[in-house]
């Protein structure tokens, strides 16, 4: 009885085992679809049903508890929402669909790993499972420049796997222990010496790469634009969720140590200005939210450097918060970009008529990116900056408020696109379906109601929050 | 969970009229044109009605917050729910319900996106209403953005001269401000060490150093400040009024730029005494500047819509010369001043903008001769000018006196400086209802139908509620005095 903990886990195992098998059968894109979506579904049920347990495995070095629990939960929603984007995948061939959902699945498994993982080894084998299936899944797109994307993440990719891997080594050969626990314990004493210091941060690196935090943004542009645009929603979200959860896992070890709060400090300004200064000139939507991301690291970086209750608790708010307004921007991409192309931010032109609630969606998404109350994405930046404010991070807070009035700039010109330009030519009205309809709405009133009635939400994150300390 | 809700919650049920309104409208066809337009008009008719009611049930005896409708929100992060009214916002409630109910008679005209138009303005309205009643810092930060995003679509979709660069300017002005405003409230409940938003919890004298507050006043001014058109951070609001359509700019001019104001008195004045002491001086400097700059440019515009923009700056400077007194009179005049220039900027824009419909052009040269053209719709402009010049008789006169009265005592030099412009504003807005309105008929125009009885009925409330309030002015200044008062003597010396 005690593997039923690793329900989820054992669920997506069987999830790709399932595609596994279909890859191997005669190419056929609706069945595959449908697979996909009903177990996606039910892996949503599965992870939820999960959310209480607690226990811990292999000798203490996977642990389930209600913060890897939730964040488990986040990522099978974003399994299940990416697979929603996937109803006419048309920028990859029909041949591969299997193998994608296959690797998505994989993914997501190895992600779920990550998050319950307390051991730095554990830890090491999750990312790369997750990381190996993304390195397949960026160049598999047809057509383009997804050659170029694949072999730009991969080599960054693995470069800093090699630095965190030295990290580790480092904290390995400082404090003599690889769990997370007796590094907790161990480290506080030891962070003024520089190998247990510069063993942490090459550690975090891994990570840093994962969430696009400068300097390690250099893959975000190209991969975002190269990718399909599936799967750069899958990185945009799924990702991005389990990069926060796992900083934040890891900076806690470092209990409150300012010498690495302020070097975060640094990266997190570094990171938002660069990413919202560079975002005000794109032209293309994705490469418009690869910066965005740049900027968003930066800000979900100030949750996690303030080391404090309400920071960790911010920082799991964001995390939900941050899924849901991306995935509503990529599914505005994939629904107007419907043959699977990049998508130009002047191509949104005249959405307001072609798609009176694509275009109100975007907006909402857009405004939540942008911090504009009452959405979900204001009140995970009021959170994160109460926290930051509570440790006296005030010049902190005020860079960080100018840099989300500068990039209202570039999110106001998404918005602008949509309901003021007017296409060159009388573009067809784009229909929905009843059930796209239907998860449009939700997605909708969850930014809007998240944002309005925080207080549950908040709760559930404060009580995530506290298992981790 | 405390919950401590008045019989019936008034104050909610404002905001619950425009969010109702606003659900609605987002369910009606968007070809059914009329029938959205009569659903607003029942809905923020509805909000006016409310806004009266509480204005006048206000037991002015008994004084402090009333109406009082509190509601623990998020509690680790001690957010209330938290609406009140006193003698500082209901003027101020009672503006939003009158601009925004003779905004949508004004609009009743409009062709094209009615649907969205009418829905964007609900949810500015909602914003505004809800700051000027909220009395949590942490709702107030919100309805202050949920009021400031819809002025984007607003203008750039529906407005005219460089519409899309008004826009935008005003939206990024707006939240740069929001931008200051936010660390500030964070800061306050963290620095406290009382850890709530609650902002008659924070205005305990002592819960915050001097220090902090001396800072603090100074991230709120300007914050809100750059909402209140004070100079020098005034440069959106001319370019904002011009591009925005007709009952955008009675609501931005009349109302939104109040929210600054107000913001101001409710956060920077309340929570941080201390600093508003300190830092007067300074305020009452800009404000003179403002009120001289304002009828200076104005004086070289040719564009009637730039003349009352203009006019504005130098109208909400006088706003913020009461405020930098710090005195009783000074404080009841600047709020008194809100609400009669909301009323009388409201009316100017919306005659103008019934000549501008109808003519296509607001630059004065074009006019000229106007009043034997439409006699009505000049005449209700004129009267907004003369308002505007502080003529007794209008509720501007009494605000603008009580300023000047208390200036003069406080400052002599800034006030008698800003009277003697003010003389000078006289003589420009003469001149622009002269050049307008009088002289030889422009033959272009001669056969425009004059305002008819339904499109002048905005007009005559506003006009009916300026007159009203310049002869019994005491129905407004006894109101504000309540809350002047009580808070005047608790001031730290």
């Amino acid at each position: 009885m005690r593997w039923l903990i690793l329900g989820p886990e054992i669920y997506f195992l069987a999830v790709a085992a399932v595609f596994l098998i279909l890859s191997m059968t005669r190419p056929n894109g609706r069945r595959d679809f449908s697979a996909a979506l009903f177990l996606a579904g039910l892996g949503v049920a599965v992870t939820l049903a999960t959310v209480r347990l607690e226990g811990s495995l292999v000798y203490g070095a996977y642990r389930v508890d209600l913060f890897s629990q939730v964040f488990k939960g986040l990522l099978s929603m974003g399994f299940f929402l990416v697979v929603c984007l996937c109803s006419s995948l048309n920028g990859i061939e029909e041949a591969r669909h299997s193998e994608f959902y296959l690797l998505l699945a994989t993914c997501t498994l190895g992600m779920m790993l990550l998050v319950s993982s307390v051991e730095l080894l554990t830890l090491y084998v999750s990312l790369e499972l997750a990381s190996y299936s993304l390195y397949a899944l960026v160049p598999l797109r047809s057509g383009g420049q997804q050659m170029e994307a694949g072999i730009k993440y991969f080599l960054i990719g693995i470069a800093t796997s090699a630095l965190m891997l030295f990290g580790m080594a480092s904290l390995f050969a400082a404090t003599q222990t690889t769990l997370i626990v007796e590094l907790a314990l161990k480290l506080p004493g030891l962070l003024n010496t520089p190998m247990a210091f510069i063993g942490l941060l090459l550690t975090l690196c891994g990570f840093f790469f994962k969430l696009a935090l400068f300097p390690f943004h250099v893959w975000a542009p190209s991969v975002y634009q190269g990718a399909a645009n599936q799967v750069t929603a899958f990185l945009a979200t799924a990702t991005k969720v389990t990069a926060m959860a796992m900083l934040a896992r890891l900076v806690s070890m470092g209990n409150g140590n300012t010498s690495l709060a302020h070097v975060l400090i640094a990266l997190a300004i570094i990171s938002m200005t660069y990413g919202n200064l560079v975002a005000l000139v794109q032209k293309d939507f994705k490469r418009l939210l690869a910066y965005s991301a740049v900027a968003h690291a930066g800000y979900s970086l100030i949750g996690i450097l303030s080391m404090n209750p309400t920071g960790y608790a911010a920082t799991v708010f964001y995390a939900l918060a941050y899924l849901a307004m991306t995935f509503i921007c990529f599914w505005v991409v994939v629904k107007v970009a419907s043959d699977g192309r990049d998508l130009a931010i002047v191509q949104l032109a005249g959405l307001h008529r072609r798609s009176p609630l694509l275009a109100m969606a975007l907006m909402v998404g857009v405004f939540s990116l942008g911090g504009i109350p009452p959405t979900i994405g204001f009140t995970g930046k009021f959170l994160v900056f109460t926290a930051a404010m509570q440790r006296g991070y005030f010049l902190l807070v005020l860079i960080a408020m100018i840099n989300v009035a500068v990039s209202l700039y570039y999110y106001i010109q998404v918005v602008r696109a949509a309901f003021l330009l007017e296409p060159d030519e009388e573009l067809p009205a784009i229909h929905l379906s009843a059930p796209a309809t239907i998860l449009t709405v939700v997605m909708v009133v969850v930014i809007v109601v998240g944002g309005i009635f925080p207080r549950y939400l908040f709760q559930l994150a404060e009580a995530a929050a506290q298992a981790l300390l | 969970m405390n919950v401590e809700l008045a019989n019936f919650p008034y104050l909610s049920a404002i905001l619950l009229s425009c969010v109702v309104g606003l659900l609605v409208i987002l369910f009606i066809p968007r070809e059914r044109e009329t029938l959205v337009k009569g659903v607003s008009l029942v809905f923020s008719g509805i909000a006016l009605a409310l806004s009266i009611y509480v204005y006048c049930a206000y037991d002015r005896a008994h004084g402090g917050l009333q109406f009082v409708e509190k509601l623990s929100w998020v509690e680790p992060l001690g957010i209330h729910y938290f609406n009140g009214a006193d003698g500082f916002n209901l003027p101020l409630i009672l503006l939003t319900g009158i601009v925004h109910f003779t905004g949508v008679l004004t609009m009743w005209e409009l062709r094209g996106r009615v649907k969205e138009f009418f829905a964007f303005a609900f949810v500015l309205v909602l914003g505004v209403f809800g700051f000027f009643m909220s009395m949590d810092l942490f709702f107030l930060f919100v309805w202050y953005d949920v009021s400031l995003f819809p002025m984007y679509p607003l203008i750039a979709i529906w407005g005219t001269t460089r519409k899309e660069y008004g826009a935008l300017k005003l939206f990024l002005y707006l939240l740069a401000g929001s931008a200051l405003v936010l660390p500030g409230i964070v800061y306050l409940a963290v620095a406290s060490g009382l850890h709530t938003f609650d902002i008659v919890a924070l205005m305990q004298p002592g819960a915050l150093t001097p220090g902090q507050q001396r800072f603090a006043f100074v991230l709120f001014y300007l914050g809100f400040g750059i909402l209140a058109g004070v100079w020098p951070f005034h440069s959106w609001s001319p370019v904002g009024h011009v591009a925005a359509p007709t009952s955008v700019s009675m609501i931005h001019a009349g109302v939104l730029m109040k929210v600054g104001a107000f913001g101001i008195l409710r956060v920077a004045i309340f929570l941080c005494p201390i600093g508003w002491q300190y830092w007067a001086p300074v305020m009452a400097v800009l404000a003179t500047i403002g009120i001289v700059y304002g009828i200076f440019v104005g004086l070289r515009q040719t564009d009637l819509k730039y003349v009352v923009a203009y006019s504005s700056v130098s109208h909400m400077g006088i706003v913020g010369l009461g405020l930098s007194t710090v005195t009783a009179e000074g404080l009841n005049g600047a709020v008194f001043q809100m609400f009669a220039h909301g009323t009388m900027t409201a009316l100017l824009f919306s005659s103008l903008g019934y000549i501008y419909d109808k003519t296509h052009t607001k630059l004065i040269p074009d006019l000229g001769g106007m009043s034997r053209v439409m006699p009505v719709a000049s005449g209700y402009f004129i009267v907004a000018a003369l308002a505007a010049m502080g003529v007794p008789g209008f509720a501007s006169f009494w605000a603008e006196v009580t300023v000047f009265i208390s200036a003069l005592k406080v400052y002599p030099a800034l006030g008698s400086l800003a009277i003697c412009a003010l003389v000078l504003s006289a003589l420009y807005m003469l001149r622009v209802v002269q050049r307008t309105f009088y002289g030889p008929r422009n033959e272009r125009y001669a056969h425009l139908p004059d305002v008819s009885f339904s499109l002048g009925l905005p007009r005559m409330i506003l006009v009916a509620t300026m007159v009203l309030f310049g002869l019994f002015p005491r129905l407004m200044l006894d109101l504000i005095q309540t809350a002047v008062i009580p808070f005047m003597g608790g001031l730290p010396r």
